[in-house]
């Protein structure tokens, strides 16, 4: 093939019109329909969510917790209030699972006289199961004997208590899975008021930039840097120490977090293309905010609730654990673990179920974010 | 250039970025004294090298930034002023805009149905059927399926995703469209049934269009006049052909030098030409002003340069 140069091209074909040219698409555009479904960002990110093995357990996981909480303390046939002095620090007793030696209500008892054991005021009968150890003690004989601890402080025979009761002989399963139902509900409250409060403040401050937004992070900064713990002991001597007034507690700072990452989001999305042809068709700033900016802000928000839970039932039990907690007879893990751990050598199973509990909250909820981080990341789009 | 044939008239635009406060105080003269005028159903193209202010003329034009100085005219109207209620109905009621990048301008959250009708729902259109059925026959226009209107924006291609954006700009049905580079993100084929297709709709609904880009060979194709921009200045208004034939300024003709001939015998002996500012102008005596050389082409020259280019 020869090129052809212009400069040498036959006269008649230099100087052609436009008119002579004719575009080789003039054929209408016409777009297939897809064969695929609609996939929107929830159901996207659902589907990847599903594929993972992790999520999907912490997830049943947290699920079961939360059914545990609402139906446990209605159906143990002991009230969380209900005290019982003669029966108090009964350890763990499961029908079923007290032939096989766990969980079968015995304990076993220190240096006692061992001229006691024959007497059924204080040793009733069938209570004394095995003589561990004999031993002599300054002239006296002494042993250590395992006990019926049940029969020995002569509580009746169909009585159980899963997980044992406490120094006021109140059901600990009933108060665990009571107290789980108001962590729970103390952690919820306050993540949906750290968010509204955060949500709101972080987007105005994003949104509008310059001296706005100078002027109220200075502000949150303020109110960060106010040390947490003597605002809560002030907000308890006001309101008095309630469900009210942690939630209280842990909203005046905790919303900082949450604006913060809000800001940031909205510094990111607000000059986006996208935000600036809505500007051009007139939408207003609300509409801005709410509809176009907040819903791409989702998926870290939607991720740092997740996070923020358990971060807020651990600030609540360590509110307890100094005796800041909630107003008694009201349990909490918190509150059970700080009763527990006074008798931690005596009667370990007290700190030990609620510390299993809340452990297992923590896992999930810290997983389960993170599976949600993974499944709501854009970057991650289409994939699958 | 005041004159009442034109739709859209900038006069002495300046739109001026700055930061930092104090000794530390910097500006930038993103748009310096700017003048156009673009007459109705015409296509105004606006090219220039990156970074020197056509977009950014583009946006403040549809008040996106608010100008520093000078005054824009739409139909007479100045609207470039204090910005009110009344106003921005104005605008946005007549001059939209198409944006660059067609993965960025379109809403991951949002259906192609709720994009394109945003437009209507904000001018108070409230029942849904109605907009369903007006984004419906917009789509069409645009020669996209009513099935799309479900659908988010990552589903389409980048071709698709452009002629959206298209979509949701004349919903509206504007007077004005400011196109700033509607094709320089899409390939070749897909460049040419984009602006077909605006040529198409440009006829049918009577439009006027800025047209802002940088690929010459596009702009030659697509526009009636052409203004050439550098580093914040209008340097050179001609018609599309007086332009190409007839440069005059250096810049212009440095980016004329620029395109790649098609044929590869002429394309080897092409002579970039390179323009410089220190060297190609002395305005230490005199000031460069804009200045008519023939009818309908304009160029920003000191009187001595007039002389010499002129020739």
């Amino acid at each position: 093939m020869k090129w052809i140069d212009r400069n040498n091209l036959p006269e008649e074909l230099k100087n052609l019109p436009d008119s002579s040219f004719e575009s080789l698409h003039q054929e209408d555009i016409k777009d297939e329909k897809f064969q695929t479904k609609p996939v929107g960002f929830f159901r996207d990110a659902m589907i990847r969510l599903s594929k993972s093995k992790v999520s999907m357990i912490s997830v049943s996981c947290i699920v079961l917790i939360i059914i545990l909480a609402l139906l446990v303390p209605n159906i143990t046939g002991y009230s969380f209030t209900e005290q019982n002095l003669g029966n108090k620090n009964l350890p763990p007793k499961i029908q079923g699972l007290e032939k096989l030696g766990i969980a079968d209500g015995t304990r076993v008892l220190e240096n006692r006289k061992k001229d006691a054991l024959s007497d059924p005021d204080r040793y009733p009968e069938g209570s004394v199961l095995e003589i561990l150890r004999e031993f002599d003690s300054k002239g006296v004989a002494m042993v250590d004997v395992k006990v019926d601890y049940y029969k020995y402080v002569g509580a009746e025979d169909n009585r159980y208590h899963w997980f044992g009761t406490d120094y006021l002989g109140r059901d600990l399963l009933t108060r665990l899975f009571q107290g789980t139902r108001i962590s729970l509900m103390i952690a919820f409250f306050s993540v949906l008021t750290n968010c509204f409060i955060g949500v709101i403040y972080g987007a105005i401050s994003g949104y509008y930039g310059g001296k706005v937004d100078m002027i109220l992070t200075h502000v949150a900064e303020v109110l960060d840097g106010m040390p947490y713990i003597v605002v809560t002991i002030l907000f308890m001597i006001l309101f008095g120490s309630g469900m009210v007034s942690i939630v209280l507690a842990l909203t005046i700072t905790g919303w900082i977090g949450t604006s913060r990452l809000i800001r940031s989001q909205f510094y990111r999305f607000k000059g986006r293309e996208y935000v600036l042809a809505a500007r051009t068709l007139g939408v207003p700033d609300l509409t801005l905010i709410f509809r176009h900016i907040l819903p791409n802000c989702v998926g870290p928000l939607i991720t740092r609730v997740m996070i923020a839970i358990p971060g807020a039932i651990f600030s609540e039990s360590f509110l307890a654990y100094l005796g800041l907690g909630i107003k008694a007879p009201n349990p909490s893990i918190g509150v059970l673990l700080a009763d527990g751990q006074k008798v931690l050598l005596q009667y370990p199973y007290q700190t030990l179920f609620p510390a299993v509990l809340i452990s297992l909250l923590m896992i999930a909820f810290n997983l389960f974010s993170n599976g949600l981080r993974d499944a709501l990341d854009p970057t991650k789009r289409g994939e699958e | 250039m005041a004159d009442s044939q034109y739709i859209l008239e900038v006069n002495n635009l300046c739109q001026h970025f700055t930061s930092g406060h104090g000794k530390k105080k910097m500006t930038v003269k993103a748009v310096d004294d700017v003048s156009f005028g673009v007459r109705p159903a015409e296509t105004f193209g606006l090219v220039g090298e990156s970074g020197c202010g056509k977009t950014t003329t583009g946006r403040t034009i549809i008040r996106l930034y608010n100008p520093t100085s000078g005054e824009v005219l739409f139909n007479g109207r100045d609207i470039a002023s204090k910005m009110n209620g009344d106003l921005r109905r104005y605008l946005t009621d007549n001059i939209a805009m198409i944006f660059q990048d067609p993965i960025e301008s379109l809403n991951p959250k949002m259906t192609i149905e709720e994009i394109v009708g945003e437009g209507l729902k904000v001018r108070g259109m409230k029942d849904r059927a109605e907009i369903r059925q007006k984004v419906i026959e917009m789509l069409r226009k645009v020669g996209l399926v009513e099935e799309h209107a479900t659908r988010y924006p990552h589903e389409f291609s980048g071709g698709q995703r452009q002629r959206i954006g298209i979509a949701r700009a004349i919903i509206i049905n504007p007077k004005l469209i400011i196109a700033d580079e509607p094709v320089s993100a899409l390939d070749v084929s897909v460049q040419a049934q984009v602006i077909n297709l605006l040529n198409d709709l440009k006829e049918e609904m009577g439009l006027t269009i800025l047209f802002i880009a940088h690929n010459l060979s596009v702009v030659k194709y697509f526009s009636d006049r052409i203004g050439v921009m550098y580093y914040g200045h209008l340097v050179e208004v001609a018609k599309g052909d007086d332009l190409y034939r007839n440069p005059l300024h250096p810049y212009t003709k440095a980016l004329l030098s620029a395109i790649p001939e098609p044929n590869p015998l002429t394309e080897r002996s092409r002579v970039r030409v390179d323009y410089v500012p220190e060297r190609d102008h002395d305005y230490s005596k005199e000031q460069p002003s804009m200045v008519e050389v023939e009818p309908e082409h304009y160029v920003y020259c000191s009187p001595s340069e007039l002389k010499k280019w002129s020739v």
